[in-house]
């Protein structure tokens, strides 16, 4: 029952994007990693908005636009669902880039609005990198009292958790190409 | 009478028609949403002088017309939170339910308007007892509210209508719905209350509307998810949330001009009383851009708490 409740929910703010409202407080999380090479080899990866082959669940990129602003990109991820995405900003100069979801579903990914940036810096004179990656964003459940499953601290985990295990893999992929 | 009430009514009845309305800010409160604060600072010294732990996830604010008093949404809390702002403490905590986040004050009657992110109402508050005297029906999620300076008109940014409600402030009636674009949120009076300005987060652009005439005049393209405008020296600024820019126009012709960049998700904005300076509440980089009006560039960054929104009026 609760299952068919929530589904008829979701249809029902799919339906009318017009009166999507979301709750008045926005969460934001920050992971970092620092990689044992150069901000120019990491943005290189990072910095191709049209490969997120680095984050674990993603299964293949598909999009248009390269790194232009108004890029799109639908990450597939294994198991089948999908979330689409646009780039809003990007520097190569400042190695920055923020993109949004423009769509994805609540049981994938329990959040709304979901904005983020990804920046790398250099760490030691350049010798190593450090990868920031900051996401602003509301719950899942856009009305007052959510349930546990659409709650602010069920969205922070699940981006927490996405952003871990893409930096770690990104370190990963990235410091096993040096040896 | 409670001891803390009776000053808080001596301060109300000192401040009133006494203290001259300085001509430039001294202070910023800000509303610090991640970190549940509200922040004071020295806008001379340029640093953070207070930390008020507020809890609730405070987000917008106002003060009172003698600025003695500062109110602060709480959404999380569903309430309006009252600080002294000369103590620094919280005086009172009304409890409102709902999803209390713009806020805005009568100049004139000191009445306190909160809006209901999730029903379509304001609540009005009385100053002076902190009581809920009257709901004023407005139109959906409304977010944003500005009283006209001759305290008879009130406007809230009804932001799922793509409208503004216009309320008149003595009947408690809306007397006119004003189309404007897609989604306002911030919404601002001009001093001799003639226009008010509205930033549409759906479309990218800010609305101009004639207050007598209850319609929009001109509509302006700015930067990528308006938030709210600030007027000064006969332009608008406008913070636009995922550009990390002040967006500026002059008022008169409506013509673009320059756009600054300032900290990630900028939102809150005002202008100093002198409209020398006008100051940026940075939600993601926990930053507070100062901007001088003149030249037209940043001239200082403060840093603030966890999430900084400022929505609303909040220079002391």
């Amino acid at each position: 029952m609760k299952r068919i409740i929530a589904a008829a929910l979701v249809a029902a703010f799919a339906a009318a994007p017009a009166a999507q409202a979301h709750g008045p407080t926005r969460k934001k999380v920050e992971e970092k990693v620092t990689i044992n090479a150069s901000p120019d080899k990491v943005w290189a990866v990072v910095g191709n908005f049209q490969d997120m082959s680095w984050l674990p669940p993603v299964e293949k990129t598909e999009g248009k636009g390269g790194n232009e602003i108004k890029a799109t990109r639908t990450l597939t991820l294994k198991g089948g669902a999908t979330v689409e995405e646009e780039l809003y900003k990007y520097s190569a100069e400042q190695k920055s880039l923020s993109y949004r979801i423009d769509k994805v579903d609540v049981k994938v990914l329990p959040v709304n609005n979901y904005s983020s940036t990804i920046k790398v810096e250099p760490v030691d004179g350049g010798k190593a990198s450090e990868v920031v990656w900051d996401g602003a964003f509301y719950r899942g459940y856009m009305n007052n009292d959510p349930p546990p499953e659409l709650s602010d601290e069920a969205a922070i985990k699940a981006v927490k958790a996405l952003y871990r295990s893409g930096l770690d893999n990104l370190k990963a992929k990235i410091e096993k190409g040096n040896s | 009478m409670t001891p803390a009430r009776r000053l808080a009514g001596l301060c109300l009845l000192v401040g009133i028609g006494v203290a001259p309305v300085p001509s430039r800010a001294a202070e910023a409160f800000v509303t610090a949403q991640n970190a549940e604060t509200v922040d004071v600072i020295d806008l001379d010294a340029r640093k953070v002088v207070a930390t008020i732990p507020v809890p609730g996830a405070p987000a917008g604010i106002a003060l009172s017309p003698d600025r003695a008093r500062v109110y602060v949404t709480a959404p999380e809390g569903k309430a309006l939170v009252v600080i002294d702002a000369a103590t620094r403490r919280i005086a009172r905590t009304v409890p409102l339910g709902g999803g209390p986040l713009g806020v805005g004050v009568n100049p004139v009657s000191g009445a306190v308007y909160v809006a209901d992110w999730y029903a379509e109402r304001l609540w009005e508050v009385d100053p002076k007892t902190l009581a809920v005297t009257a709901e004023i029906a407005v139109g959906t999620s409304p977010s944003g509210i500005a009283v006209t300076p001759d305290g008879k008109l009130l406007l809230a940014a009804d932001r799922d209508d793509d409208a503004l409600s216009l309320v008149d402030a003595a009947t408690r009636r809306r007397v006119a719905v004003i189309p404007v674009g897609t989604r306002p949120f911030g919404v601002t009076i001009d001093a001799d209350g003639t226009r008010a300005y509205a930033a549409n987060v759906g479309s990218n652009d800010v609305s101009v509307i004639d207050i007598a005439a209850r319609r929009e005049i001109g509509r302006v393209k700015v930067g990528e998810r308006p938030y709210a405008v600030a007027l000064a020296g006969g332009r608008a600024f406008v913070t636009d949330q995922y550009g990390g820019t002040v967006s500026t126009f002059d008022t008169a012709s409506l013509a673009p001009g320059p756009r600054l960049d300032v900290g990630e998700y900028p939102e809150g904005i005002q202008a100093s009383p002198d409209g020398r300076h006008v100051y940026v509440a940075n939600w993601e980089s926990n930053t507070l851009t100062v901007i001088d009006t003149g030249s037209l560039t940043v001239t200082g960054t403060v840093k603030t708490a966890d999430g900084p929104r400022a929505f609303g009026q909040f220079l002391r």
